[in-house]
């Protein structure tokens, strides 16, 4: 879906807990199961054969539900787990090659992250938790105090410096928690549940304010979650875990219309299709002047909005417009369609 | 007749044991028949087959007063060697315990007590302890022993100080690798649990009573353990998602030393300092025995001359002492707290 080369790319990665890995690597490539591997070997099958590409300046969310392995993937972007086999190719290249002094390097000024439980330094000020990546680099306070403070400005947090961590609410802390992994002016911004500790409308506030900061910083950001409703909102590109292993990847409308597994059909039937999906992903793709439309609509328009502009009328149609281009033409009744998961396959997941 | 003999008989052993045995069991027999006593002794009163027992049997066989004088003299030889090593690594602490006495004492009482006031009042910030300390060192003085409190005073600094500048290296050295943990944790153990006087000793063979260092070293020994513990223990129940957070970032080890982990330790590391520091004034009554000046000489005379009167008081001395430093320390170690809401 993008035509730039991929900031990360994650090439047959593998990883293995126990005493043997190397053994149980073979097993696990010969075919064995996760619990099997467990019964029979006492080894922890954490991640298989993981490939995915993240592309540069996008958010590639990595959704699955507990012990799906996805806080182990995005601890191998940053080499806090190493692997058992497989390459990470940040910018080319392959960082598991990386000296000590190299890997630091990737981590003081590459890459940043975000922590579920914020993970900030109880003893030291907010604008000192902010500074940690120029503070780490050698400078003092002074030096990154007017960076610090316009990043925590920006995410909200104006005259809050001179606080500590302890005097703020949980979603005050995960402000600074970004603020802090903004300072760094790292491309890549690793975010492993950065929201999932926070109660549902500071959530919301947190998840637009990152779509807001995407829109104007263009970071290729890495963020895990197990909320589907959150993956969505968010991801340009989703990666969907399960057991260690990819179910499947691609752009979110395109899981949501087409799952290709019973797993994900399960998942998404739970889901709000009409504030979900877009315009573009129901449209018929044409340039040729449609007849008898009853209005325009923008390709990026929820089906909610269609929905109530259209007061339900599905033998309507609409042109759905690009920048002000003709993109294709809506039918209400494809879109209706697309309300619905698809019929035969529907009947499977539900048995 | 000895219990034992069947052992040596049994096992062809006698003729190793030397004819004496034999010679002795025939007086033992020749005993039996003149006095015609009970030479089978009851079942019930087997004794257990200990070096004397067997010595009983068979004149080989060490008896257990040659296993203790054995080591005695085992010590004794590798006493000079064992001198040459320690002698100058610990003379730096007799000076240091020698200059601190002198000091203490040669300030006169309207510096010093202001002084140890002014002290607490930097470390405490509480108009109350400063109080409390005023009151104190003014009783003790009212009754004549400014000079004593001093002394007990001037050595606790300087073990509790040495203490520290030990303790909390090896505290961190035992928090970063298991194995050291494993090695240290025994010896820690032993230390606490050996009976103090029994430092005394081997001390008192290795220098002379006269040098300071002879009580310093066992108030040191004695009083170390708590800083070394708490201080492992503070630095492994640093918050893992934090160190993780400081990886991410990329600091160094040292880094991660020096601004999180012995920061986010220190509330535990200080209360160590508390508990050493109460420990040493336990050791320096103690370690009145072998020549440490101070309010433990006081205790020891009225232990010795049965004077009630200079016991009590010279106890209770000690008692307000310690209820200062700790006071004081613990004031210390709630500031720490408060600077880190958890």
């Amino acid at each position: 879906m993008t035509d730039t080369t991929p900031k990360i790319s994650i090439r047959g990665l593998y990883k293995i807990f126990g005493n043997d890995p190397e053994t149980a690597l073979q097993r696990v490539k010969d075919g064995i199961g996760k619990a099997e591997l467990l019964s029979e070997t006492n080894h922890v099958l954490g991640l298989n054969d993981i490939n995915v590409d993240m592309p540069t300046g996008k958010t590639t969310v990595i959704m699955g539900l507990s012990g799906s392995g996805k806080s182990t993937l995005i601890r191998h972007l940053n080499r806090l787990i190493e692997p058992t086999a497989g390459e990470i190719l940040v910018d080319g290249d392959n960082i598991l090659d990386y000296s000590a002094r190299q890997l630091r390097d990737l981590r003081q000024h590459r890459m940043s992250m975000v922590f579920q439980k914020f993970a900030l330094l109880p003893h030291r000020t907010v604008l000192e938790n902010t500074g940690l990546a120029p503070s780490i680099s050698g400078q003092r306070p002074k030096a990154y105090a007017a960076e610090a403070t316009k990043w925590l400005d920006r995410v909200g947090l104006e005259g809050q410096g001179n606080q500590y961590p302890a005097q703020l609410s949980g979603g005050m802390q995960q402000r600074v928690g970004i603020a802090r992994a903004l300072t760094s002016n790292s491309d890549i911004m690793l975010m492993d549940e950065a929201f999932s500790a926070l109660d549902p409308l500071i959530r919301t506030d947190m998840q637009n304010l990152l779509i807001e900061l995407q829109n104007e910083l263009q970071k290729t950001v890495v963020f895990i979650t197990h909320d589907l409703d959150e993956a969505l909102k968010l991801a340009d590109h989703l990666v969907i875990l399960k057991d260690g292993f990819i179910v499947q990847q691609g752009e979110p409308q395109q899981i949501l219309l087409h799952p290709n597994d019973p797993y994900i059909e399960d998942f998404v039937a739970d889901i709000n299709r009409a504030r979900v999906l877009r315009v573009r992903s129901v449209m018929e793709k044409t340039t040729a002047p449609a007849e008898g439309v009853s209005g325009e609509v923008d390709h990026d328009d929820t089906l909610e909005n269609v929905i109530e502009a259209s007061g339900g009328d599905t033998n309507k149609h609409y042109k759905v417009t690009r920048d002000g281009e003709q993109v294709g033409v809506l039918h209400m009744r494809d879109l209706v369609r697309a309300l619905v998961p698809r019929g035969p396959s529907a009947e499977t997941a539900s048995h | 007749m000895a219990t034992y003999d069947f052992l040596f008989d049994k096992t062809g052993l006698r003729g190793w044991c030397g004819e004496e045995s034999s010679g002795l069991s025939s007086m033992a027999d020749l005993l039996g028949n003149s006095g015609g006593g009970d030479d089978t002794t009851s079942l019930w009163d087997t004794p257990f087959p200990s070096l004397d027992a067997l010595h009983d049997a068979c004149d080989k066989i060490p008896q257990s007063r040659d296993l203790t004088l054995g080591l005695e003299r085992g010590f004794l030889d590798i006493k000079d060697g064992l001198k040459v090593i320690v002698d100058p690594i610990t003379q730096p602490l007799s000076w240091a315990l020698e200059n601190a006495l002198w000091l203490m004492q040669a300030m006169p009482w309207f510096i010093m007590i202001p002084a140890l006031m002014l002290i607490s009042w930097l470390v405490g910030r509480s108009l109350k302890l400063v109080g409390l300390v005023a009151v104190v060192f003014g009783l003790l003085a009212f009754v004549d022993y400014y000079d004593y409190t001093m002394q007990t005073l001037a050595i606790i600094f300087v073990c509790a100080f040495i203490c520290v500048l030990l303790g909390v290296p090896i505290g961190i050295a035992m928090s970063r690798s298991d194995r050291v943990q494993r090695a240290v944790i025994p010896i820690l153990d032993m230390l606490q649990t050996l009976p103090p006087f029994v430092y005394l000793i081997p001390l008192i063979f290795l220098f002379s009573v006269t040098e300071p260092k002879l009580y310093g070293i066992a108030i040191i020994l004695y009083a170390i353990v708590p800083v070394v513990r708490l201080t492992d223990l503070g630095i492994r129940l640093v918050d893992p998602d934090v160190i993780e957070a400081a990886d991410a970032f990329g600091m160094t080890e040292r880094q991660k030393l020096y601004r999180v982990q012995v920061p986010l330790a220190l509330p535990n590391i200080m209360a160590g300092v508390n508990q050493t520091i109460m420990m040493s004034l336990a050791m320096v009554v103690i370690a009145s025995l072998v020549s440490a000046p101070g309010l433990g000489v006081l205790v020891l005379r009225g232990i010795r001359n049965l004077e009630l009167g200079v016991g009590l008081l010279s106890g209770l001395g000690i008692v307000f002492l310690a209820v200062i430093l700790d006071r004081v320390t613990k004031a210390a170690l709630a500031r720490i707290n408060a600077q880190q809401p958890q």
